[in-house]
């Protein structure tokens, strides 16, 4: 589904070059579940971006069920985005003037849905994450963990190949990203969307199925869940 | 959904919106206020002139110029034979000469003024002159106007002596009795004149039939000996004046405009600056620079019409009262405009369309000019709120 190739960024800094990727190459199946973990600088949310069509890479590609984002302009990428990738962010950034249900249902509308044709899907999906009595709350009214919840949801709402999660659980504590992560691999399983977050959370790597560790801007490690579940 | 979100979004921002929306509507409120109050003015300033001094236009002799006193006693005529059977509704004859009061021993120059008593073309506030006598006794009767009664320093009942040359040059005086002191609207027929019926001023002066010019409802084609004035001519000066006003008027709505696009302009810099992450999740989402464009755009435009509304909610009743007190411009009597009551609006249709149209499409202008940028924005600087400092 996913093919990194020679993936290389470099950011210009006062005059300097700074390599924040070097030479990435990996491959990422259909309904993956993993993570990048790594220090703080060690090019997570510049891998993930350069993944979502967020920035482009310096030198090598980035190759999308098919897609070569490289080839492809400013629009193409954000039709890609639109209809096939999920974005969740540390933040949550949820749209401040929209419901939960609102912002949940509003990667449809951007797909030209009808509300009124989608309104049981959205409203199913506000069920699953837990959220039915908060429905109709604003963003300001949710605590953090609510929040993450309607960002998975918005995420998920649209059927996506890949859901894309910088550090969702960096904002939340314990209980809460136990929670999280515990919906996100549920719902990877029921909906065949992959699922990539970057975080530097050690709990995480319980949850997933293969861990890419990065150090940086290198790849320093790739480990696949064993079936006695370890990461090899 | 666009027009949707752009509408919360507005709400969202609650107090800065709602000051748009009110700046710009007083704004077109204001605009609007000035062009018909100056509409006003002129329609009465014309009127006016029109209904005391210039009527339809004058029959003049030829070379006469209320500029050049010195030339007055030279350039007066018999009523012409064409301008006789007029009715007196629609003709009024008048006869300009020099004189010169001597209030308290001080010399005072006048225009003397003789006007057909009879005449009901213009609109004169003389009646104390018609019910006077025919024949001049030891005093001539005079009607003076506010202004001109102030700075002569005299009132009804004074008498003061006059002086003046006839048509042969003799020089004669007289006792002249101030009969009235009468409101005139317009100062060109009230500063330095002194009102006499046309009768005892051609008595005095020898010139028994002779005008120096004849007002009439309308033209009445070419007559010999006389040279026509039109309105335009007679009011060449005023209209350039108000020419200038115009000018004023239109200097004050650049400004007014200048703010209230001043006013959006900043509001969406400040929306693009705070707002970038919100604009960085929305490329995220998948939205186009386009459409994003248009969003932040949209809510511009629907300040605008917005104001629109409120224009029109405040507007009208503060037109509809203004319309009812009028204002009063009495003390402006120290100027040349021929206006001293209260001045009313006079609201053009067109005007106010095309005010309110001009600032709409400024609004909407200074809406989109800050947020173009966000086509150059990189979705990943926008997210980390990097994008513009
Ligand atoms: N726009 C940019 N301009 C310059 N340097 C950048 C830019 N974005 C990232 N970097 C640099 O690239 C390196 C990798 O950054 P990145 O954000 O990918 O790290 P990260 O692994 O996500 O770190 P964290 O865990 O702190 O989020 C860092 O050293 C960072 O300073
Ligand atoms: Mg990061």
């Amino acid at each position: 589904m996913l093919k990194i190739q020679n993936v290389s960024k470099v950011y210009r800094v006062g005059g300097q070059d700074f390599i924040a990727l070097h030479n990435i190459n990996l491959e990422i199946e259909d309904g993956a579940f993993m993570s990048f973990v790594g220090p703080s600088g060690s090019g997570k949310t510049t891998l993930l971006n350069l993944i979502g069509g967020l920035d482009s890479p310096t030198s090598g590609e980035v190759v999308f069920n098919g897609f070569h984002l490289n080839e492809m302009s400013r629009d193409q990428l954000a039709v890609l985005r639109r209809e096939n990738i999920g974005f969740i962010f540390q933040s949550y950034n949820l749209l401040p003037v929209y419901s939960v249900y609102e912002n949940i249902l509003f990667p449809l509308l951007l797909n030209k849905q009808k509300e009124s044709q989608v309104r049981d899907k959205v409203m199913a999906l506000v069920e699953k994450v837990g959220l039915s009595a908060e429905a109709n709350k604003k963003p300001a009214e949710l605590s953090g963990g609510q929040c993450q919840r309607v960002a998975i949801a918005r995420a998920l709402v649209k059927d996506p190949l890949l859901v894309l999660a910088d550090e969702p659980t960096a904002n939340l504590d314990v209980e809460n990203s136990h929670h999280i992560l515990e919906m996100m691999r549920t719902l990877n399983q029921e909906t065949q969307a992959a699922f990539i977050f970057s975080t530097h959370d050690e709990k995480v790597t319980r949850f997933v199925n293969r861990e890419v560790a990065l150090e940086d801007g290198y790849v320093k490690s790739d480990k696949v869940k064993q079936p006695n579940g370890e990461l090899i | 959904m666009i027009l949707d979100m752009a509408f919360k979004n507005l709400i969202r921002q609650g107090m800065r919106s709602l000051l748009n929306v009110l700046v710009t509507a007083l704004i077109i409120i204001a605009i609007i206020f000035a062009l018909s109050l100056l509409n006003g003015f002129q329609a009465q300033a014309l009127r006016n002139m029109s209904t005391t001094d210039v009527a339809g236009g004058h029959y003049r002799v030829p070379g006469f110029d209320i500029l050049t006193p010195t030339e007055w006693e030279d350039l007066t005529l018999p009523v012409p034979q064409a301008l006789r059977h007029l009715p007196h509704s629609e003709k009024a004859e008048v006869l300009v000469q020099q004189g010169q009061l001597f209030p308290n021993r001080r010399l005072f120059p006048v225009q003397l003024r003789g006007i057909n008593i009879d005449q009901s073309l213009l609109d004169l506030p003389l009646h104390t002159l018609k019910n006077g006598r025919m024949e001049i006794g030891e005093t001539i009767p005079v009607v003076l106007g506010k202004q001109m009664a102030k700075k002569a320093h005299l009132t009804v009942g004074d008498t003061v002596v006059l002086k003046w040359r006839d048509k042969f040059g003799a020089v004669d005086a007289l006792d002249v009795r101030v009969m009235d002191v009468a409101p005139m609207i317009n100062p060109r027929i009230d500063e330095g004149v002194v009102w006499m019926r046309l009768d005892h001023l051609r008595q005095i002066t020898q010139r028994a039939g002779e005008v120096t010019w004849v007002a009439v409802k309308r033209p009445v084609g070419p007559v010999a000996g006389f040279e026509f004035q039109t309105v335009e001519n007679l009011m060449a000066d005023l209209l350039t004046l108000l020419k200038h006003d115009r000018r004023n008027t239109r200097i004050l709505w650049f400004f007014l405009i200048a703010l209230a696009g001043i006013s959006v302009f900043n509001t969406q810099i400040l929306n693009v600056f705070k707002r970038q992450k919100e604009i960085g999740t929305l490329m995220a989402l998948g939205m186009t620079s386009k459409k994003i464009i248009r969003l932040f755009s949209l809510e511009g435009i629907l300040t605008a019409l917005m104001a629109i509304v409120a224009a029109a909610v405040l507007g009208v009743p503060f037109f509809i009262w203004f319309q009812g007190v009028g204002f009063d411009i009495s003390h402006l009597s120290e100027t040349g405009f021929p206006v001293r009551e209260k001045i009313f609006l006079d609201i053009k249709m067109a005007e106010v369309v095309y005010s309110t149209l001009v600032t709409v499409g400024i609004m909407v202008l200074m809406s989109w000019l800050p947020v173009r940028k966000v086509a150059r924005l990189e979705p990943t600087q926008a997210l980390r709120g990097r994008a513009i400092t």
